[in-house]
Parts: structure tokens; C-alpha cells; sequence
């Protein structure tokens, strides 16, 4: 903007630099001509007639005009009063039209002078009566003149520079204005953005939930404030998890907790007898142990949720896999008459991490043989689907409700109906279920129909190609951002 | 005085029941909350420790149910859930104590001690009949000077006549009180435990602290 009003300031300048100068010569040469058209040559002679009353201001004493005349051959025909007895210098010119120079006026101000060589105008004598025969005699030749016109510039100078200034301050004055104007603005407009500012500084993690004000704001960064509302309740609804998790996991373990304690302050509230004692150890151990396994079910699963776990894949056949699996629990549930039927394909194989898949389906084993019911069955099915190798185990004996299958895959939620707590197992076994196979690129999910409980598993497959992959460690790559919801599929 | 313990997780339920019996109680222990109920509706007891997290039926409901029914067992919950809210709940339906797991086993005993003197209105911890003095915190006896040794059984049932001194108790009442669920099924047991503590308590020469009223039961009395 500022060179805009610069290049406007220049032309405005220019222009009427060239009107008041053009205003000054024209004023100028009208004066030169006036005097040249009082100059008249009568045959040789040339007479110049000036009405000085006309012209006061070659007569006045203050910063007079002046003008001269002379004849071809360098005489002075006149002079202007008001040069008294000096001459102005002599310039040379083309004839007609007048010619300007700056000069120094004989007083030494600043001027210009308008040269103009002319032919004055020729005079005939009145004419006698002719006398027939006689040829006319012919017309005198008209000798140029040089006229010099000059006048103070003064007064133009300090119009122009009068104006020069105008623009200047004008122009300076509007930038200037313009802009602290526009400072004042863009403060204005920006004090929404600091205020904006402070309150996100303010915000801690304890404060999540305080939204940001919407209403308040212009509607330019109003997109902005929603945004920043919708960001702030997923980042609190993600340390809420955190916290609940945090908060769950001490809970959970204050239960072994309190059964260790009490076991260990009766043992010692008075003298026992050794077998006393040992039983007490033994009871201790138990609930040690299953504290352990606690624990260490919930280190996977802050590592899965802090990217910290590797993944080594290769082709698993998934009958071998639940077969190994099954081995430590097929006694236990043989001996409460439970019937297990294996209905997985020799050749259904996955591509997966065959520890972290043998965790999914050891635990996935283990509730089933924990809450079937006595002389009921467990049956597991694999089968082949779309790009991917998919998984059931099932087992009869659930007497929770259809819907609270929803709530199958929460941290540490054990249905009422199946807290037959046998102190081993904590509720953390579907949770990790879940987490485990979303890191190993699949799903699970759970359904409950008409007493019987049924985890799906969906694993991707192995190529069928035959060609072996090398198993090798890659880093492990997360199953989606850590602020996400976990999924949660129920049929 | 007669339990009631419900808890599920095992480990913690036998430990308390042991030391609750050692300590003298009568105890019957559940991991059932519905189970739990029936208990609490067919029996009198003093104390009922009860767990909130539990199988069919929760801690809360029972002792809504308990309430509602104007049964006046006294309640203690005993749970993991600490925050304000839980207790102010907890309290506020009914209960008449509240211990956060995990807990020390001594302060379980005082607060179930606690609540067994309210049972009776008995304030003072220490009980004095005549020269007999019953410290219920120790569960020390005293007959003047001489600190009388009792079995735990000999001092529940010392216990449950002192609380309820000068009054006559019914056979039954000490069956209820002072036996748990699957005892022995003798109604002669009560008369049998009278006289043990009789022959530990009675001095030569003067008559029986604990006095026969033929056909209605035991009461436990100055020396009149």
C-alpha cells in the first residue's frame, strides 16, 4: 500500500509539476509575445511600442521581470525598466516559438527566461495612391529579433515544493494512520487468539474436561475452538481409561491383597503347630501366584498399549497351536467330566506370532475349562475365511445374560454369574484376549446364546503359496493410535 | 456371639472365619450373595461381615433386603471400594460399620467387638458382675484377683450371659448365639458348657454367678 500511495504521490507530483511549470511558461511566453507583438519594423526600422502601463511588473522595484530585445546583429532595441542598465544574457534560440532557460535573474535570484526570435511585424506606410504603371516597391525584408523574457521562479518553486510537501505529509500521514490503524486491528482480532492462548496453557490433565467456549469466540477461529473441544474430550476420555485402568488394577489386587494379609496375621496371632503353618504358606503362595499372574497380564498390556511389544511372524498351524495349549488343562477338566471336541483343519494355518497367539489361546482355554460346567463341553472350531483364519471356542455352563457379552472384553469385569472364584483367575484374561489379537493383526469377539459362551478369533492367514516366509523380528506397529477406543464387536 | 461372613474369594473367607473362631465367634461363612441372604434371614446374628462384590446378589442388595425386613443384625461392610462415595452409600443404606480390604485382622476383631457390645447396648468393654470382671478387648476373666483361664467356647458363652446380664436367656437364644451353623446338634451341649464355667467360676461357699431359672433358661447375676 505504502508504494502505491509513493508511485500516486510521484504522478500527482509530476502532473502538477508540469501544470504549474506549463501554467508559468505559457504566462511566460504570453508576456513575450505581447512585447513582440508590439515591436513593428517600419521599412528599415525597427520600433518597439511598449505601453509600460500594461505592463507593471517590468517597472515594479521588487522582484521585477525583465526583458530585453535586440537586433540580429547583437544592438539593443530596449530594455524593461526594471533592468535599468544592465543586460541579460543573450541566448540563442530557434526562431519561432519560445525557448526556455533557467537563468539568474540580474538581482541573482533564481529565474527563467523565455527566448524568443521573431520577425517583427513589418508596417507598410499608408498607402499613396498608386500611380498606374508603377510597380509597388517591394516589401521591406522583415530582421528577426531576439526577445528575452524573464521572471522570478521563485513562486513556482515553492508552489511545486509546497506541494512536494502536501504529498509527502499526505501520503507519510495516511501510511502512518494506516498503519496504526491496522495495528490496532489485527491486536483487536488477535486478543481472541491470546485469550484462546491462555486458557490451553491452563489446561492440565486433571482439567481436560474444562471446554474451551465457543460461544465466545469470533466466528473466524470458532473452528478452530470446536476442534481444539473435540481433541481435549478425546485426550480425556483416553487419560479417563488410563486412570479407571490404573485405578482398576489397584483395586483388583487388593483383594489377594487382604487374603494374604489375613492369612499371614492369623498364622502368627498365636502359636501353631507346623502343619498349621504350613498350610498357611501354602494358602499365601496361592494367592502370590495369582497376584503374579495379575501383574503380568497387565505389564502386556501396557506394553501392547505403549508399542514397546516386537512381533516375530510366521506360518502357525492353529490345530498344533490349541493342541499344545489344551495340554496342561485337559486333565482338570477331564476329571470334572468335561467333553472337548477339536473340529480344526490340519492344514489352517495363520501368520502370526506363535508365543504372543499361544497367550491368546491359553487364556481363551483356560476361562472356558474355568467356567463350563461340570460334564459339560467345550468344542472348538477352526475353518478358513476370507484372507483370514478364524477361530472358536465355545463352551456350555455360562449363565451370563446375552447382552452383557458387551462388557466381556473390559479390564478386570467378571460377570456376577461367573465369580466362582477359585482364586486363579483375575478378570483380566478376555481384556488381554482382545488387545493380543488386535496386535497380532486380527479380531476376537464374543457372543453368549442360550448358556453357552463363544470367543471368535480372526487371524490373518498364512499364503497358501508354500513359499515360507523367514521369520523375522520387525518392530512392532500399532493397532492404532493409542488415544482410539478399543473396539469392542459382539454379534 | 454368632457371625455371619460373606465373602467370595476363598483365601480371604477361610482366613477371616479362623481367626473370627479362634476369637471365640460362631461362625458361618458364605461366597454366595443369595446364599448369604437366607442365612441372615433364617438366624439371629449379631455381627454380619459382608463383602460387597459378590456372585448373584451384591453386598448392597442383601443388606437393603436385611433392612427392609427389619432384621436387627448389625452390619460391617468389608470391601475394596474406599472412595468417600462408597462409604457415605454404604452407611447411609444401613450398614453399621465400614473396613476397606485389605485391613488389619486385630482391627477387624475390635470393630466386630465393637459391634456385638451395640448389639446389647453394652457400652463398657469391661463387664462387672460382683467381683467378676470380663474384659471383652482381651477376652481376659478375672474372679477378684485371680485371672480365670477359659476355652474360647467357655468364654463366648460367659460373654453372651454378661452382655446380657440380669436377664433370663433361653436355651435356645445361647444355641443360637453361641454355636454356628453346623454344630453339633446337642441340646445338652448348653447345659454341659454351664456347668464347665460354673466349676471354673464358682467359689467355695458362695453361690453360683450363673443361676438356673427352672424351665426358662440361665441368667448371669450378682450374688444376690
Amino acid at each position: 500500500m505504502a508504494a502505491l500511495l509513493a508511485v500516486f504521490g510521484l504522478l500527482v507530483n509530476w502532473a502538477a509539476h508540469r501544470a504549474l511549470d506549463g501554467g508559468f511558461n505559457e504566462s511566460l511566453a504570453t508576456a513575450a509575445r505581447m512585447i513582440a507583438a508590439s515591436v513593428k519594423q517600419e521599412r528599415d526600422k525597427i520600433e518597439v511600442e511598449v505601453d509600460d502601463q500594461e505592463m507593471p511588473e517590468f517597472r515594479r522595484t521588487k522582484r521585477p521581470d525583465y526583458f530585453e530585445l535586440w537586433t540580429a546583429d547583437g544592438a539593443v532595441l530596449k530594455r524593461s525598466v526594471s533592468l535599468g542598465q544592465c543586460d541579460l544574457e543573450r541566448i540563442d534560440a530557434t526562431p519561432g516559438k519560445p525557448v526556455f532557460h533557467a537563468v539568474t535573474l540580474p538581482d541573482g535570484r533564481a529565474g527563467r527566461a523565455a527566448v524568443l526570435i521573431f520577425a517583427p511585424g513589418v508596417e507598410d506606410e499608408e498607402e499613396k495612391p498608386r500611380e498606374s504603371g508603377q510597380p509597388q516597391p517591394p516589401p521591406a525584408t522583415p530582421r528577426p529579433v531576439t526577445l528575452i523574457v524573464a521572471r522570478g521562479t521563485a513562486d513556482l518553486d515553492s508552489s511545486l515544493a509546497l506541494l512536494r510537501w502536501l504529498l509527502v505529509g499526505a501520503a507519510g500521514g495516511t501510511i502512518a494512520l494506516t498503519l496504526v490503524v491496522a495495528a490496532i486491528v489485527v491486536r483487536q482480532g488477535l486478543r481472541p487468539l491470546d485469550s484462546l492462548a491462555a486458557r490451553i496453557a491452563a489446561i492440565r490433565e486433571n482439567t481436560l474436561s474444562a471446554v474451551i467456549p465457543v460461544d465466545e469466540m469470533p466466528r473466524e477461529i470458532a473452528p478452530i475452538g470446536r476442534r481444539l473441544n473435540d481433541l481435549l474430550k478425546r485426550l480425556d476420555e483416553a487419560f479417563r481409561r488410563e486412570r479407571a485402568f490404573a485405578a482398576d488394577a489397584a483395586h483388583e489386587l487388593r483383594t489377594p491383597l487382604a487374603g494374604l494379609r489375613a492369612t499371614l496375621e492369623v498364622a502368627l496371632s498365636r502359636p501353631r503347630k507346623t502343619d498349621e503353618y504350613e498350610e498357611s504358606f501354602r494358602d499365601s503362595l496361592t494367592i502370590v501366584q495369582r497376584m503374579q499372574s495379575m501383574v503380568d497380564s497387565l505389564l502386556v498390556l501396557a506394553r501392547i498399549e505403549n508399542d514397546q511389544m516386537t512381533l516375530r511372524r510366521e506360518p502357525v498351524r492353529l490345530a498344533e497351536a490349541v493342541e499344545s495349549c489344551w495340554r496342561p488343562l485337559a486333565d482338570a477338566a477331564r476329571d470334572r467330566g468335561i467333553r472337548l471336541t477339536c473340529r480344526v483343519p490340519d492344514d489352517l494355518e495363520c501368520l502370526t506370532d506363535r508365543e504372543k497367539l499361544a497367550m491368546v489361546l491359553a487364556n481363551l482355554l483356560a476361562n472356558a475349562a474355568e467356567y463350563a460346567d461340570d460334564g459339560g463341553r467345550i468344542d472348538i472350531t477352526g475353518r478358513e475365511e476370507a484372507g483370514a483364519a478364524g477361530l472358536e471356542i465355545s463352551n456350555t455352563g455360562c449363565r451370563l445374560a446375552a447382552d452383557e457379552a458387551r462388557h466381556a472384553f473390559e479390564r478386570f469385569w467378571r460377570g456376577d454369574a461367573a465369580r466362582a472364584d477359585t482364586g486363579v483367575h483375575c478378570g483380566l484374561g478376555l481384556a488381554l484376549v482382545q488387545r493380543m489379537t488386535a496386535f497380532l493383526g486380527g479380531t476376537a469377539a464374543v457372543r453368549i446364546a442360550g448358556g453357552v459362551f463363544t470367543a471368535s478369533l480372526s487371524l490373518p492367514a498364512a499364503p497358501r503359496d508354500g513359499a515360507s516366509l523367514p521369520a523375522s523380528p520387525e518392530p512392532a506397529s500399532p493397532a492404532g493410535p493409542a488415544i482410539e477406543p478399543v473396539e469392542r464387536r459382539f454379534i | 456371639m454368632r457371625v455371619l461372613l460373606v465373602e467370595d474369594y476363598l483365601p480371604l473367607q477361610k482366613a477371616v472365619a479362623k481367626g473370627l473362631r479362634e476369637a471365640g465367634y460362631a461362625v458361618d461363612a458364605t461366597g454366595d450373595g443369595e446364599e448369604g441372604l437366607w442365612y441372615a434371614s433364617g438366624n439371629d446374628y449379631d455381627v454380619i461381615v459382608l463383602d460387597l462384590m459378590l456372585p448373584k446378589m451384591d453386598g448392597l442388595s442383601i443388606l437393603k433386603c436385611l433392612r427392609a425386613d427389619g432384621r436387627p443384625a448389625h452390619v460391617l461392610i468389608l470391601t475394596a471400594r474406599d472412595t468417600l462415595a462408597d462409604r457415605v452409600k454404604g452407611l447411609d443404606l444401613g450398614a453399621d460399620d465400614y473396613l476397606v480390604k485389605p485391613f488389619a485382622l486385630e482391627e477387624l476383631l475390635a470393630r466386630v467387638r465393637a459391634l456385638a457390645r451395640r448389639a446389647y447396648c453394652v457400652k463398657n468393654p469391661s463387664i462387672e458382675v460382683g467381683d467378676l470382671r470380663i474384659e471383652t478387648a482381651s477376652q481376659r476373666v478375672w474372679r477378684g484377683k485371680e485371672d480365670v483361664r477359659l476355652t474360647a467356647r467357655e468364654y463366648a458363652l460367659l460373654e453372651y450371659l454378661a452382655m446380657r446380664r440380669g436377664e433370663t436367656v433361653a436355651r435356645t437364644d445361647i444355641w443360637e448365639h453361641v454355636y454356628e451353623f453346623n454344630s453339633e446338634a446337642d441340646s445338652n451341649v448348653v447345659d454341659v458348657y454351664i456347668g464347665y464355667l460354673r466349676r471354673k467360676l464358682d467359689r467355695q461357699g458362695r453361690p453360683s454367678l450363673i443361676q438356673t431359672v427352672r424351665g426358662r433358661g440361665y441368667s448371669l447375676g450378682a450374688e444376690p
